[in-house]
């Protein structure tokens, strides 16, 4: 199922409605998420970093399970996160702190497995390209730069490397406001909106500056049309511009060159767009605290939903499992789907613990899918295993002879149900065929 | 004519004695009889060189000497040199007369002259060179094929190998002219040109008399050299780029490759060819020293050497920098092999050596003209040993004399002594700043303050209009901020010697930036740009930040300053174009906390009629910006808009849609704009309640003054903005407000379209709706105000009336008369509102009290005059 999520910088909880049919679902109290700080978390639960008031030192992060509205989680970082991100398969959310510090957590195990400097002034947007290979971080100081997470977690690379950034683009003169990356990997173009007015468009492959577009309005929000034919752009103004990425623009219409048209609702200014997985669908969020969805294709509004009467700042598209319904709207597996509900991972740590780091140096985890089958499958980590791999060596050889034992028996017990197993099956079979050929010999009889 | 003779002298035997016999003595010439006819015929040729019989001329380009270019092709490779040269500057003639003809015989005529590089006559060569250079060159600049050069090289190569020293030389010299024309082709012979350079400078003792043939080939090799790649210091190449130029990002773009040439031959021959130039070099010292003074000639040899030696430097390090910066990942275009054979081994020791004579002619003090020119090769010198300085580990005292020497250099104390010597020392200068950084944050901590001390000095003294400049402040960013390609600091900032010349430098920014004035909008560029990378990258709370918050007291005059008479001075910022102006503004943004000293100076400027509304969005944009991120007080943000609404002027004059109004309407329609921005930013600011107490406060005080109705009508529009249905106005503003709305309604009532009218334009009733909806939304809000104002305006009517008893100025009774009108049309405007007449019903006692007044007025005596 495709939902809608939306938060506000306002107390007015995570609104979620169902992409196609309207409906809305759970509305996940107590959540005043700052810009870019919603995420979904391996389509297991959804997770938001807090705006907190200036006095206070740390930061928050909420997680909400899918089907709770109650926060379930709370972590608390060392420095107030801005933006957050998880990574598609949600082994990893990865926080920008106001410092200009990126944060970045194993989900399973709620450990800080790395917190590197990586921005002068506090980090505004983060988003991982499609390949999750490089990490891109836009700044208060309209800095953006490119890591490739390779290097990130490779020490001595690092040192030996003259920038343990990739790329560092700093055209832009203000805050980067939202970026968005397309298809490619390593070779996508970037777009990234800022508030001197522009968006530009960057390769990642030659690390350059491709095209700066300026608009009539600060940009919000910026969304790359699936075939990188256009890009929309969420102004301060009201409207959300197009402007082209692919055709040709010769001469420089009303708006200013390379925009090619708006989609305008006389609403109050877009703070955040999304699309839909099928490329149709275009979601955005305004300052009204309303939330439309486009069609890009004929630059209708198909519909509109209202979250608060604050503003909107984010929106999300994603995939929500269907079992986390069920509890809702089939009440006889209640049971089984409490059963089944995943449960959430431990809070994020607050620092690097560098004591043990050493040791766990080769953490293993394994997500937790949310196909249904595997749902049980608890987290294989490395703690486990060590554990039982020292559990079994300080076992005595008696108890370890004791146990082959136990297990040959095992062994011997059940090679004797295959052979009666294969009897059975011999029977039946050889049944059956006679069954079939007196039949047949019977019709044409 | 002489046959004649002996056949009438054989028959006249046989006539007999008719005549008498003449007896002739053999040998002897008879005179010529007298009516003999002279039958000679005297043959001369007659040159017609119009009338040809092998080819019709007619429509043929031709030469002065009317010869065609293929004749005069032949006739370059006649035996005469006399002819040979006539041919040359015939086809230049041709040429320049009829340009077509070379694009379509340029392969014929390259083929021939080709041959003449390598001619023995000095005079035919200089005349093919000035030829190439002046005509057929500039002429074929655009399309040139490789075969074209091609064709020409081999000739020039067999000139270089020539015999005769004169026409290898002239050779280099021809070699040269083609790279200066085509670039490219010198990486294609790279390899051969160096080995021939090689040689000829081997053998250089041999040129050591003529000097200035030697000259002309070393200008040939720096060109050569200056065209190898090498670490350019550009001042910011994100200045000035251009990504304008591609229509469509995805599109299949035709990449050319990059003409790859295989460096690592060019490297082999300069390895071998930098140990001879340096030689040469040292070649030239014995003449130099004992010697009172230097030659020309001698000088320019010794400069181009050094330069050629200063470029392949350059181009070694750029290999060593390639090599690390490509990691691998790309492939590299050197060797492993090469790299430690130069970079450790090779070069140092004949470098070092040759380092060694540095300071030249420090002990002869000669005549002032000599001097600056040992001053210009000790330049150079320096230059190669700063180049080369971060491979070489030169001795401390070598280190010594250099750095004295470059202190000495910026602190003035080595000056030129000639005229132009103040150009000279600013362009060396130039070319050796970008390597004060590098060498501050190498150099001992002694040398390090010292160095230091003579930059900041230097950076002081320099004159606004410089073009140093420019280089003090790419060195001073470099200084200053984490670079670029590195990403960290060079020099450390917690020292407090070096953060006192941090700071001196900062402070001294908006200072330079205020005394160059619109003079030099590039470098204001520059020095916007530096500061507002500054704002992006000084660390949070270190001294440098704080450093750059304090600079806004001094940048306010960089915006414009309030003299003490109350006029108004406007500083560059007004003048400068567009994109400086940006960049100030945004500037604005990184500002910790804005002075609201700097925000009075800013809205003097926003408030100025000269700047662009497009600029005047920018400020509102990045000031709200500024706000949210907690750099601005929200008192001093609203006290901002208000005061840019209640002032901003609007021009004066009625709406009417005529073409000559244009301008004016445009001016309110910015009014407009100006009032939506500000109204979209208050709204955006969270706790309305809040702000609205702020902005009602503010606007109070703003109101007494009497501000124009334009600007009343917007400050209206922001207190309807934040205002809610029971309305949040305080007793005594509303009293406050009754008072100018009452006026404010007069004035507006001359918009309001007469009734009778049906085609009423348009215009004026959007105009007139612009005007009024904000009364009424207050009106619908509050009663109160609703029965003030009406009361404020009957009293208004009446009050003449109770004054004075009976005013004989017509004037007046005309203006009172004007005013019945105002306020029954006003009346009868709100009666077609809806909402509004319902409110009007609930105060019919002020209706019926202003109605009184007027009757009162109607049958006054005044009125019948």
């Amino acid at each position: 199922m495709e939902v809608v999520i939306a938060s506000s910088p306002v107390d007015a909880g995570i609104g979620c409605w169902d992409l196609h049919s309207g409906a809305e679902q759970l509305r996940y109290r107590s959540c005043t998420s700052t810009p870019h700080g919603l995420a979904c978390v391996g389509q297991r639960f959804l997770a938001s970093s807090q705006l907190r008031d200036s006095s206070s030192s740390s930061g928050s992060i909420l997680y909400w399970s899918w089907s709770k509205p109650q926060v379930e989680v709370k972590s608390f970082p060392a420095e107030p996160i801005h933006p957050l991100v998880s990574n598609s398969d949600g082994m990893y959310i990865i926080g920008g702190g106001s410092s200009g510090a990126i944060y970045f957590w194993e989900v399973a195990s709620g450990r800080l497995l790395k917190r590197w400097h990586a921005h002068y002034r506090a980090v505004t947007c983060l988003f991982l390209s499609d390949d999750e290979s490089l990490l891109v971080s836009g700044a208060e100081d309209g800095c953006i730069r490119v890591w490739s997470l390779f290097m990130v977690f490779d020490d001595i690379g690092m040192e030996m490397a003259k920038n343990p950034y990739e790329y560092s683009f700093s055209e832009h003169t203000l805050r980067v406001t939202d970026m968005v990356s397309g298809y490619g990997g390593c070779n996508a173009i970037i777009v990234s909106a800022s508030e001197d007015r522009t968006c530009k468009v960057w390769s990642l492959s030659r690390g350059k500056l491709l095209r700066s577009i300026d608009f009539p309005s600060i940009i919000e929000a910026v969304a790359l049309d699936p075939g990188e034919h256009v890009f929309y752009a969420g102004a301060r103004d009201g409207k959300i511009y197009i402007a082209s990425i692919n055709a040709e623009t010769t001469s420089s219409n009303s708006y200013g060159k390379h925009i090619i048209g708006t989609l305008s609702d006389n609403s109050k200014g877009v703070t955040c767009l999304a699309f839909s997985k099928d490329g149709i669908l275009l979601v955005s969020g305004s300052e009204d605290g309303t939330i439309r969805v486009w069609d890009a294709k004929t630059h209708n509004i198909v519909r509109i939903y209202r979250l608060a009467k604050g503003p909107v700042n984010n929106v999300l598209v994603v995939r929500r499992p269907l079992y986390s319904n069920r509890q809702t709207s089939e009440n006889s597996h209640s049971s089984f789907s409490r059963r089944h509900a995943p449960l959430l991972p431990p809070p994020l740590g607050k620092y690097v613990n560098s004591t043990d780091e050493n040791v766990d140096s080769g953490a293993v985890s394994v997500p937790q899918t949310p196909s249904s089958d595997i749902m049980d499958a608890p987290y294989l980590s490395y703690h486990v295993l060590t554990k039982q791999i020292s559990e079994l060596q300080q076992q005595s050889s008696a108890a370890t002879g004791m146990e082959v034992d136990r297990l040959n028996l095992d062994c011997k017990r059940s090679v004797e149900i295959v052979q009666k197993w294969k009897e059975m099956f011999a029977y039946l079979h050889k049944f059956c065929v006679d069954e079939l050929l007196g039949n047949d010999q019977t019709q044409t009889q | 004519m002489a046959r004649s003779k002996p056949s009438s002298s054989k028959k006249q035997p046989k006539r007999g004695v008719d005549f008498k016999k003449i007896k002739r003595k053999i040998g002897r010439k008879l005179p010529p009889p007298k009516n003999a006819t002279n039958t000679e015929i005297k043959s001369k040729a007659i040159i017609l060189p119009e009338q040809s019989v092998a080819s019709e001329r007619a429509g043929l380009a031709v030469s002065k000497k009317g010869l065609t270019l293929k004749e005069l092709l032949q006739q370059t490779s006649h035996h005469n040199a006399k002819v040979r040269r006539d041919a040359l500057t015939g086809i230049r003639d041709l040429v320049l007369k009829y340009p077509a003809e070379l694009t379509l015989h340029k392969l014929a005529i390259i083929e021939k002259l080709r041959e003449r590089i390598s001619d023995e006559d000095k005079v035919v060569r200089e005349t093919l060179y000035q030829l190439l250079k002046l005509v057929i060159f500039p002429a074929l600049k655009k399309d040139v094929p490789g075969s074209l050069i091609s064709l020409m090289m081999a000739y020039i190569f067999n000139g270089m190998t020539h015999l005769a020293t004169d026409i290898r030389l002239m050779a280099f010299k021809f070699f040269d002219l083609v790279v200066q024309h085509y670039p490219s082709s010198f990486f294609m012979y790279a390899e051969k040109v160096l080995q021939n350079y090689e040689d000829i400078l081997r053998k250089n003792h041999i040129y050591l008399q003529d000097r200035s043939k030697l000259k002309n080939a070393l200008v040939g090799l720096v060109r050569c050299l200056s065209l190898l790649p090498c670490n350019r210091r550009t001042v910011d190449p994100s200045y000035g780029k251009n990504t304008e130029t591609q229509g469509s990002l995805h599109a299949y773009e035709l990449e050319v490759p990059k003409e790859h040439t295989d460096f690592s031959s060019i490297i082999k021959r300069l390895e071998d060819i930098l140990p001879i130039l340096v030689n040469c070099f040292q070649d030239f010292i014995p003449l130099v020293h004992p010697m009172s003074s230097l030659d020309a000639q001698s000088f320019d040899c010794m400069l181009y050497l050094l330069r050629s030696i200063d470029l392949s430097v350059k181009f070694f390090l750029y290999g060593i920098d390639k090599h690390q910066t490509d990691f691998g990942v790309t492939k590299p275009t050197y060797n492993e092999k090469d790299m430690p054979v130069w970079g450790e081994i090779a070069t140092p020791v004949f470098l070092r050596k040759f380092l060694e004579v540095f300071p030249l002619n420090q002990l002869h003090n000669t005549s002032g003209k000599d001097e600056d020119k040992f001053f210009i090769l000790n330049i150079e010198i320096t230059e190669i040993f700063l180049h080369s300085n971060e491979w070489i580990f030169t001795s401390a005292i070598l280190m010594e004399r250099f750095l004295e020497f470059i202190e000495n250099l910026l602190s003035g104390k080595i000056r030129f002594n000639s005229r132009s010597g103040k150009a000279l020392q600013e362009k060396h200068l130039t070319s050796l700043l970008p390597f004060i950084p590098r060498l501050v944050s190498l150099v001992a901590n002694t040398w390090k303050s010292r160095l230091l001390q003579a930059f900041t000095m230097a950076f002081k003294d320099c004159k606004p209009e410089s073009t140093l400049n420019l280089a003090f402040l790419s060195a001073i960013e470099e200084m200053l901020l984490p670079s670029k390609r590195q990403g960290i600091l060079l020099l450390d900032a917690s020292e407090p010697e070096i953060l006192d010349h941090q700071i001196t430098w900062i402070r001294e920014l908006p200072v330079l930036l205020v005394r160059l004035g619109d003079t030099l909008s590039s470098l204001s560029k520059v020095i916007l740009h530096l500061l507002l990378r500054l704002g992006q990258y000084a660390p949070m709370n270190s001294s440098l930040a704080w450093e750059y918050d304090i600079m806004q007291h001094t940048l306010g005059e960089f915006y414009s300053m309030c003299l003490d008479d109350g006029s108004i001075l406007y500083g560059p910022f007004m003048k400068l174009p567009k994109d400086c102006q940006e960049l100030s503004v945004c500037c604005l943004y990184y500002f910790s906390s804005l002075d609201s000293l700097l925000l009075r100076s800013l809205v003097y400027c926003c408030l100025c009629d000269n700047l662009e509304p497009s600029v005047l969005f920018r400020i509102i944009d990045v000031l709200h910006s500024a706000y949210k991120i907690g750099h601005l007080q929200l008192v001093d943000l609203i006290s901002f808009f208000v005061t840019l609404v209640a002032r901003w002027k609007v021009l004066p004059g009625r709406l009417y849609t005529h073409v000559e109004n244009a301008k004016k309407i445009s001016n309110r329609e910015t009014f407009k704009a100006i009032t939506g921005a500000v109204c979209s930013c208050l709204r955006q600011m969270g706790d309305d309640a809040l702000i609205f107490q702020i902005v009602q406060r503010v606007i109070l005080d703003e109101i007494p003054l009497n501000p124009p109705i334009d600007n009343l009508c917007g400050m209206l529009r922001l207190l309807v903005i934040l205002d809610s249905r029971p309305t949040k106005l305080s007793e005594q503003s509303i009293i406050i407000l009754s008072n100018s709305i009452s006026e404010y309604l007069i004035d507006a009532a001359s918009y309001i379209p007469e009734n009778g009218d049906e085609v009423t334009d348009s215009n004026q009733i959007s105009i007139c709706q612009y005007y009024l909806v904000p009364c009424f939304f207050l009106f619908d809000r509050s009663d109160k105000l609703l029965n003030l104002v009406l009361d404020l305006m009957g009293s208004s009517i009446g009050e003449d009336n109770s004054s004075l008893a009976c005013n004989h100025d017509t004037q007046h009774t005309l203006d009172l008369s004007s005013r019945i009108v105002a306020v029954v049309s006003i009346l009868l405007y709100m009666h077609q509102d809806i909402k509004i007449r319902r409110r009007l019903s609930s105060c019919k006692g002020e209706i019926t009290r202003i109605l009184q007044k007027m009757r009162l007025q109607l049958i006054d005596p005044c009125w019948e005059q």
